[in-house]
């Protein structure tokens, strides 16, 4: 052990490592707005329940205005490094967190009323919503493995817990231990692929991780099982194909506002760390990580959309859904490779892909529940004739469907243009053939959202029960919020891309 | 420094939890296989700390062992809500959902 | 004699000093105590609870929060172990560093005295 010894002894003229208070205020703020919420928790007890939601919601607006401060600073042309490039503030991490803050507060819109009307542990709520999000705004600034795993399990655990909220119904109880199994699994996985990598690379930084495989040094198995555990790892996280299993189940089973912090926060938290492990860590070995990424992007579009067309339940159908968009979302990562700019033409298209996936995905969601407030039920068929007494429900969902589906101008029209071009663009084979393959999957999956749409437009009301369904101005806030983000983003996608056109690089 | 008898000794127990992991159907005793492979994790990193000298292993090896605790201590109490629930631990009865 | 077996020569004779201190002390108290064998004096905890069944006895459930609530805080001087061994040169600012860490966790705690959870039912 002398070399521990030594190693120690290198810190021993320990100087205080300089620290950019400025570039941290988002999530200073987000931590202390989390202890305060604690503290009230603490104090009050029961008294804390009425202001739970309101001050969480406050608590993801106020680290926006560090963030508006910082980019007014241009962190995008002079990104902050800290802690010897570990932890890095640039333009695309800020357009990230800008990104969790504002899935976090519609999320609280989503969940004030669902959560102030059940019997269910109030405040907590709140407090671990907050602590996840905090999670995925350090996985955007995180460029070191010890930091993306810390900020990884800061993000899953609350939400592992959240998914077993509602504490006496067996479905939420399965959904929060299969969560829990799969994604602790995962996590494991993930770390012993790390270990790998770090031993092979004999560091944590992803710069010098990058710099080292470039190098061509190391031993070539040790480096191609770290990889493929790593990234199988964070596929678990992202749901995607072979590893999506525990997806439908969680959603179906955990309650509905988490279902739609799940599948949108927690998913894009996934896809930014596999961004970052792979356009600065792994860009070199594009031998590794190239088939396993192919693989598991071809795979999700296909299963996630057969899976989805027989599905019943309209939040399995979002779950496998949400498995085929996974898919999209991975495809970019497969040509990354291929040099700097298409490195980032790959990266912006996902950021756009997931600022735009997140608004449309959650007025599904908002749109379910409002329906669910009248029908108690998940059912399709329960939607049926839902424009002959909510006209507007039905016109938001078809338009929050037909965005998810790909038509122009909505929003998810652009995204997807954005991933085919990025997939074009290089001009490999990889690329052309990832790209027939989401066109053809592009198809498919308008079998199953046109589905929903038909049962809403044409078919009967079940039982002929005409009851308007009220929406709480909470829901409402959230559904205008994403309609606007849905249709702005296609019709003047300039709107999204003067933020989401971003460079991920590495710094030293 | 023999490095290989450290990762042979972590690729074993990291078989040992994966193959726990897949085979046991009781929910603690696949909490303990995951503990297994977060072991072989640690070994790992120290291994490779003491090899190149790099204390960034030992420091993750600490992150581990904490972040174990927290996830094991989240999934004790989902396994005892389950057990309060329905009166037993068996993974292959959790099946209230499919399709 | 080399630096590394001197470093073990100074726990041996540490060790030889603890047993001779405790050696004496026990000798002398056991020539001078009066012996009065009872069988209660010779059960595993005397005035304790009275040892019951077999050692593999299912533990009560409600134990089960106090050695999770152990089990948190006792991992997290994982963290400053390493910091109590450089103390010094850590100065002020690692002084403050870690009353944050240690109000954070206090907040933990408290939240768990707040809620009932310390309180045996």
């Amino acid at each position: 052990m002398t070399s521990t010894v030594t190693a120690f002894a290198q810190v021993a003229d320990f100087a205080r490592p300089p620290i950019d208070w400025h570039a941290v205020a988002p999530e200073l703020v987000m931590l202390s707005v989390g202890a305060l919420m604690i503290i009230i928790d603490i104090v009050k007890l029961e008294r804390a329940k009425p202001y739970a939601a309101a001050l969480s919601g406050l608590g993801f607006l106020a680290p926006l205005v560090p963030i508006a401060t910082l980019a007014i600073d241009g962190v995008a042309s002079e990104p902050r490094v800290m802690f010897g490039g570990a932890y890095v503030i640039d333009g695309y991490s800020l357009v990230l967190k800008a990104l969790f803050l504002i899935v976090g507060y519609l999320v609280v819109l989503l969940a004030t009323n669902y959560v102030g009307e059940g019997d269910y542990w109030e405040t907590e709520f709140y407090n671990l919503l907050s602590a996840s999000v905090l999670g995925m705004m350090v996985m955007a600034s995180a460029r070191d493995l010890i930091t993306i795993f810390v900020a990884l399990e800061l993000l899953s655990i609350p939400a592992y817990l959240l998914a077993a909220w509602r504490k006496r119904d067996l479905k939420s109880n399965e959904a929060g231990l299969k969560y829990y199994l799969m994604g602790v699994f995962a996590s494991s996985i993930m770390l012993y692929g790390m270990s790998l990598v770090f031993g092979v690379t004999g560091s944590t930084l992803l710069t010098e991780i990058g710099a080292t495989l470039d190098d061509g040094i190391g031993s070539e198995p040790a480096v191609t099982l770290g990889i493929i555990f790593v990234i199988v790892g964070f596929a678990f996280k992202v749901s995607g194909f072979p590893f999506h299993t525990w997806a439908p189940d969680t959603y179906e089973g955990a309650p509905t506002p988490v279902t739609a912090f799940l599948a949108v926060a927690s998913k894009a938290a996934g896809f930014v760390a596999l961004m970052n492990l792979v356009v600065i860590g792994f860009v070199e070995r594009e031998e590794v990580y190239q088939p396993v990424i192919f693989f598991i992007a071809a795979g999700s579009m296909f299963a996630g959309n057969f899976m989805a067309l027989r599905q019943d339940n309209i939040v399995r159908l979002m779950a496998y859904s949400g498995v085929a968009q996974a898919g999209f979302l991975l495809a970019p990562l497969v040509v990354v490779g291929e040099g700097p700019e298409v490195a980032a033409t790959a990266v912006s298209s996902i950021v756009t892909y997931l600022v735009i996936y997140a608004a449309m995905n959650l007025g599904v969601f908002a749109v379910i529940l409002a329906v669910a407030r009248k029908t108690k039920s998940g059912e399709i068929s329960s939607y049926g004739g839902l424009f002959d007494y909510a006209p507007a429900l039905a016109v938001l969902m078809t338009l929050f469907l037909a965005s998810l589906g790909g038509l122009p101008p909505l929003g998810g029209w652009y995204a997807k243009f954005g991933i085919f071009r990025s997939l074009l663009e290089p001009g490999t084979g990889w690329g052309y053939t990832l790209a027939v393959i989401a066109a053809v999957n592009t198809v498919i999956a308008f079998g199953y959202y046109g589905k929903i749409a038909s049962r809403m437009w044409f078919d009967a009301v079940p039982d002929d029960d005409r009851t308007r369904i009220v929406v709480p101005a909470a829901l409402a806030t959230a559904l205008v919020l994403c309609i606007a983000g849905t249709i702005v983003s296609g019709v003047y996608p300039g709107a999204v891309t003067h933020f989401t056109d971003v460079e991920l690089l590495a710094f030293r | 420094m023999l490095l290989n008898q450290f990762l042979v000794l972590a690729a074993i127990l990291f078989s040992i939890g994966v193959y726990g992991v897949l085979a046991r159907r009781n929910a603690v005793l696949v909490l303990m296989s995951i503990e297994l492979i977060l072991n072989a994790v640690n070994i790992n990193l120290v291994a490779f700390s003491a090899m190149t000298g790099n204390i960034a292993g030992e420091v993750f090896a600490l992150f581990v062992i904490a972040v174990a605790a927290a996830e094991v201590g989240i999934g004790l109490a989902i396994v005892l809500l389950m057990y309060r629930n329905r009166h037993n631990i068996d993974l292959n009865e959790a099946d209230l959902m499919r399709g | 004699m080399s630096e590394f077996l001197r470093s073990y020569l100074t726990v041996g004779l540490f060790g030889a000093l603890a047993v001779l201190v405790v050696g004496t002390f026990l000798g002398l108290s056991s020539l001078v105590r009066p012996t009065r064998p009872q069988p209660q004096k010779y059960i595993n905890y005397e005035s304790g609870v009275d040892p019951v069944g077999t050692g593999w006895s299912q533990a009560n459930i409600r134990y089960y929060v106090f050695a999770l609530l152990f089990v948190m805080f006792d991992v997290e001087a994982v963290f400053i172990f390493p910091w109590a061994t450089r103390l010094e040169a850590y100065g002020l600012f690692g002084l403050v560093e870690m009353f944050i860490f240690i109000f954070i966790l206090l907040l933990g705690l408290l939240y768990a005295w707040r809620k009932g959870v310390l309180r045996w039912i």
